[in-house]
């Protein structure tokens, strides 16, 4: 029973970290159209300056705020300078411009701090505590706890606030609301941004776990990508459920099914989805679209 | 969609002009591998490889505008498959038949299941499968040789030919791959063609007209893989070795952006994406190894700047500068301006 909680509570740590990605990877979506395939290179990046800040002095929280700011910041540089002119046309060719900016950063990474895995310090202490029998450690309920909290603070800056609004103004009908006096551009540049911060603070509550590596957050991308086709790319809260179930299952089919065992866990959410897919194509918890001619 | 391949001179057009470009390419496509030094064969060879596994990509993107980032995943298939029936001893055609049917029995039971979801779904669906066949190839060791890998000699050149090994296995990939590009262009440019191009173009439109695309979307598909089988035992024809780094991600973007550089829904493009997957690491390599992922990854961006149709667009590009300039205005190369894809947005 101890073991069975304790996978529980790792799970949704895991499952917290893709559920930050895939808000990121909705965010991005509901604002321009496209799929990011760029998003978990960036927050590499994003992992990556924190560590380098780090590096040089700064105090580990500090570090990782500035480079929470930092990604912010190339986040709408990238959407200004580079997928704005591919926005409005072909999906097919944006896709392809995500890729190669992924090949890009990846390359970037790379190149400046090579392919050799760097120790990325924890945000929380190492210790575990008791639960129920279960030895959990803190490290994953901080990361459940950050997710949870930034899952309700981008809840209320949606719902709640001005910026909010006018950012789901242009994500539903970019035209009427420059009509209506929004700036569309600015606010899809915001948009961007917002995405490459979520996405930093996925890159460093990953990074202690896997230790840093230009290539560290490929499997977190795919299954940040299973999250956003299960929970539906309409649904921020359901994506977030989807990632919390994909984590749970995966850390529970490791252990429990002897074929899947830890190197096959990444085929989890694909079966998951599989299933999904035949009996609800709009994803668990997606709208039904209508499409006119 | 018309072919962007063939130039639109008057002359291309003619009947005999184009049998008589046909004879020309078939002759120095059967004396090249005679009088080429053997690196240029083996060279030569590759790029046939992948040309084939750009043309299936291109099947399932360029024409019917489905991105698949999972291409490499069936190449990979096709390749262990044709290992591990050459180590069985199995005849060599039912190999080569298991090689492209495997394959795209695979790539039918993914697309069943991606193509309900429309837009980007067979994106995010396909990334994941050279992301879960690397490990599962290595967990499949009994019959992928693990992590090694695997090597099936069977392409060594037979006594009676008198050509060397690599003049052989040459003549293989120009065969096999030829009649696969014949087939594809068939394929293209007929009754099937125009119903993935009417898919690509609006789908809402395609429905309204009878024209299926979830039936399409996975009929492209399953071609696509198939021809990645294809792909996949040219590659043991080739390289005669395969491992679970054959399908890796990295790979399959690379096909990706191949495909791009090349040109998207272009016979020829397929062609000069191959050429492209094998020639650029070795030049970018040459520069600076530490680089190279960079240098790739700003190429494809630049292409995709200047020069959205590819490499194969190039010389209409210049065509339609020169023809610009004495009527101005003119829209003749009208036809071949790709369509423009309507945005599908909350497409869930």
């Amino acid at each position: 029973m101890g073991t069975f909680i304790q996978l529980i509570v790792d799970g949704l740590s895991t499952g917290s970290v893709y559920a930050a990605l895939a808000l990121a990877i909705v965010l991005v979506n509901q604002a321009t159209g496209l799929i990011n395939f760029a998003q978990g290179g960036m927050a590499v990046l994003s992992a990556y300056i924190a560590w380098a800040l780090n590096g040089v002095g700064l105090p580990l929280i500090v570090a990782i705020v500035a480079a929470v700011a930092i990604s912010f910041v190339l986040g709408a540089v990238i959407e200004r300078f580079l997928v704005r002119r591919f926005e409005r046309g072909d999906p097919d060719t944006a896709v392809v411009v995500t890729v190669g900016l992924l090949t890009l950063i990846t390359g970037v990474c790379a190149w400046i701090w090579t392919y050799n895995n760097r120790q990325f310090p924890s945000l929380f202490p190492l210790d575990t505590v008791s639960i129920a029998g279960a030895v959990v450690s803190l490290r994953s309920l901080g990361t459940i706890v950050v997710i949870v909290v930034i899952m309700l603070v981008l809840q209320a800056l949606f719902l709640g606030t001005k910026l909010g609004l006018a950012l789901r103004a242009v994500a539903v009908n970019p035209a009427s609301a420059a009509f209506s006096g929004i700036p569309v551009g600015r606010h899809l540049m915001i948009g961007w941004g917002l995405a490459a911060s979520l996405g930093a603070v996925a890159g460093v509550l990953v990074a202690p776990q896997l230790t840093l590596t230009p290539g560290m957050m490929d499997s977190a991308l795919v299954y940040a990508l299973a999250a956003v086709i299960l929970g539906g790319l309409t649904s921020p809260l359901g994506v977030v459920v989807a990632a919390w179930l994909i984590g749970v299952l995966e850390n529970l089919a490791a252990v429990y099914v002897p074929f899947i065992g830890h190197d096959l866990k990444i085929a989890v959410p694909f079966i998951l989805i599989f299933v999904v897919l035949i009996i609800r194509p709009q994803g668990l918890f997606g709208r039904r679209s209508v499409v006119r001619v | 969609m018309t072919a962007p391949a063939a130039p639109a001179t008057p002359l291309m057009q003619r009947r005999w002009v184009v049998w008589a470009v046909a004879a020309i390419v078939v002759v120095v496509l059967a004396v090249l591998p005679l009088v080429l030094p053997e690196f240029a064969n083996q060279t030569l060879a590759r790029v046939g490889v992948f040309a084939v596994a750009v043309l299936g990509l291109n099947v399932v993107m360029g024409y019917t505008g489905q991105v698949s980032l999972g291409q490499i995943f069936f190449v990979g298939l096709g390749a262990y498959v044709t290992a591990f029936g050459v180590n069985a001893d199995w005849n060599i055609v039912l190999v080569f038949a298991l090689a492209c049917l495997i394959p795209a029995v695979a790539g039918l039971l993914v697309a069943l299941a991606a193509a309900r979801l429309g837009g980007l779904a067979i994106a995010m669906v396909t990334i994941a499968l050279p992301i879960v066949g690397v490990p599962l190839a290595k967990r499949l060791s009994d019959l992928t040789g693990g992590s090694q890998g695997t090597s099936a000699r069977f392409s060594d050149a037979p006594e009676w030919s008198g050509l060397y090994d690599d003049q052989w296995q040459l003549y293989l990939v120009i065969l096999i791959g030829g009649i696969t590009f014949l087939l594809t262009r068939n394929l293209v440019r007929g009754k099937y063609g125009r119903a993935f191009a009417i898919v690509k173009g609006n789908q809402a439109v395609a429905a309204s007209m009878g024209v299926s695309p979830y039936r399409y979307k996975v009929l492209a598909f399953t071609i696509a893989s198939l021809i990645g089988g294809v792909s996949g035992f040219l590659y043991m024809v080739v390289i005669q070795y395969t491992s679970p780094e054959t399908l890796s991600f990295g790979h399959s973007i690379e096909l990706l952006a191949a495909m791009v550089i090349g040109g998207a829904g272009s016979i020829v493009g397929s062609i000069l994406g191959g050429a492209w997957y094998v020639l650029v690491p070795q030049i970018t390599n040459i520069i600076d190894p530490n680089i190279t992922a960079v240098l790739q990854g700003a190429i494809l961006l630049i292409v995709l700047f200047i020069l959205p149709g590819g490499l194969v667009s190039l010389p209409r590009l210049f065509r339609r500068r020169r023809a610009a300039a004495p009527r101005a205005g003119a829209a003749s190369d009208a036809p071949d301006v790709p369509i423009e894809t309507p945005r599908e947005r909350h497409q869930s």
